[in-house]
């Protein structure tokens, strides 16, 4: 084969890689169906954290509300509330809205899972 | 073959296909698209029953009818309430506790009925949902401003319009399911509270003689004063030899107030409904007869009701 011909097939298969990149990540994308919650946008991550705080408001139980905060993600849930409440204060929640947080952070900082002991 | 390595075109379009697969693999198999920013819609379904539960407790504390509601459609489930009452059956079921359970039934009678079980005691500014909702937040188009100073009365319940639907598509870690606004438009409706805590009395008490029920069906309607069905109610049925509890609201098909229990024959039981303490003894299944004259165990319906 002359080396032209190997160009048109390198340029052609350039083409056919290119076409299935833009069927394979565009047009027809791998379908995620069961996903987790850590990897929920941040919005719906601090809507969520928002009906633990609310609930924990009536419930008063850390320990069902950092049950609920653990499928969030690793973080400790301090730290997830932390995270939302900085969202919730850069976005222009409701006084009310900041406040359940800043009450589900205050218990989230004291709780201690059962087993470890208080430094 | 020979043919096939002196012709040109048959290589390029063999190069092509090779090419396409090769695409197709990195972008399936390799590197296929990276969720970071999922809606709740594709949780999966343990996680789905996780939020729900979460949306109930949130909605047993605030009572805001709507923002639940908005809050449960994130899930895209079919039948939002359906799917709330197969979750507590299913709890139920799984053995958890009376306490976790009702939160879900309640929240699915209320959306049922469209009512708040019990009236929001906030003002009706920051009662309306999506002052600063994160979904307001992230928007981005006009759409979502919604007139709520103008339009909000100080009721509780409020209707909503269809979502926005907004897809972006990107090569980069972008979303590729469908982001769901939703633009909140209140409308003043009656909120009529219901008569909370009132003991639940026997108000009727007949035999059904039906053969195409079960034998020995005993059926509960509880209403309110309102004769509306209230769900959420524990039952206790008691025998000689042992106790079961259970919800109204459980079938929703047949009424938000609507229990049943299967009595055997010669079998006294005592029915109590928890809320109010209205206790029912020497409760038995009748004898009924058919059209060929054939006995067979009928049922009972029993009508409870607040005054």
């Amino acid at each position: 084969m002359t080396s032209s011909n190997w160009i048109k097939i390198f340029i052609a298969a350039l083409i056919g890689i290119a076409l299935g990149l833009v069927y394979g990540w565009v047009l027809a994308p791998v379908q995620y169906t069961d996903v987790t919650p850590n990897i929920l946008r941040e919005d719906y991550r601090v809507d969520y954290v928002l009906m633990v705080a609310e609930a924990h408001q009536n419930e008063q139980d850390p320990e069902t509300a950092a049950r609920r905060l653990a499928i969030l993600g690793s973080e400790s849930p301090a730290e997830i509330v932390t995270s939302a409440l900085n969202y919730a204060t850069n976005n222009n929640f409701t006084q009310d809205e900041i406040m359940l947080l800043q009450g589900l952070l205050t218990a989230m900082q004291k709780y201690q899972p059962q087993g470890i002991d208080a430094p | 073959m020979r043919l096939f390595l002196r012709n040109s075109i048959l290589q390029i379009i063999l190069a092509l296909f090779l090419g396409l697969g090769l695409g197709l693999a990195y972008s399936w198999l390799i590197s296929p698209v990276t969720y970071v920013d999922a809606s709740p819609a594709i949780l999966r379904a343990d996680f789905k029953d996780q939020y729900r539960v979460v949306i109930a407790a949130a909605y047993e504390s605030s009572h805001d009818l709507a923002r639940a509601r908005v809050r449960l459609e994130l899930l895209s489930d079919t039948d939002p309430v359906g799917a709330l009452s197969a979750q507590a059956q299913r709890m139920l079921g799984n053995g958890e506790s009376d306490e976790q359970v009702q939160p879900l039934a309640q929240l699915a009678t209320d959306l049922q009925q469209g009512v708040a079980s019990i009236s929001s005691t906030k003002t009706p500014a920051a009662n309306v949902p999506f002052v600063s909702t994160p979904f307001a937040a992230i928007s981005k188009t006009p759409e979502i401003e919604t007139p709520f100073a103008e339009e909000v009365t100080p009721t509780t319940t409020t209707e909503f319009s269809e979502p926005t639907v907004v897809t972006t598509l990107s090569f980069e870690q972008t979303p590729l399911a469908p982001q769901q606004l939703f633009t909140a438009t209140p409308r003043p409706t009656a909120t009529p509270n219901r008569t909370i805590g009132a003991p639940f009395t026997l108000v009727g008490q007949d035999i059904v003689c039906d053969v195409n029920l079960k034998s020995g069906l005993l059926q509960f309607t509880l209403t309110d004063s309102r004769r509306r069905q209230v769900a959420g109610i524990e039952i206790i049925v008691t025998w000689a030899e042992g106790e079961d509890r259970f919800f109204t609201g459980f079938k929703p098909e047949l009424g938000n107030g609507y229990a049943d229990f299967i009595m055997q024959a010669d079998t006294i039981y005592s029915i109590r409904v928890v809320e109010g303490g209205s206790f029912v003894p020497n409760i038995s299944a009748p004898t009924c007869t058919d059209s060929n004259g054939a006995t067979y165990l009928g049922g009972l319906l029993l009508t409870f009701q607040q005054p």
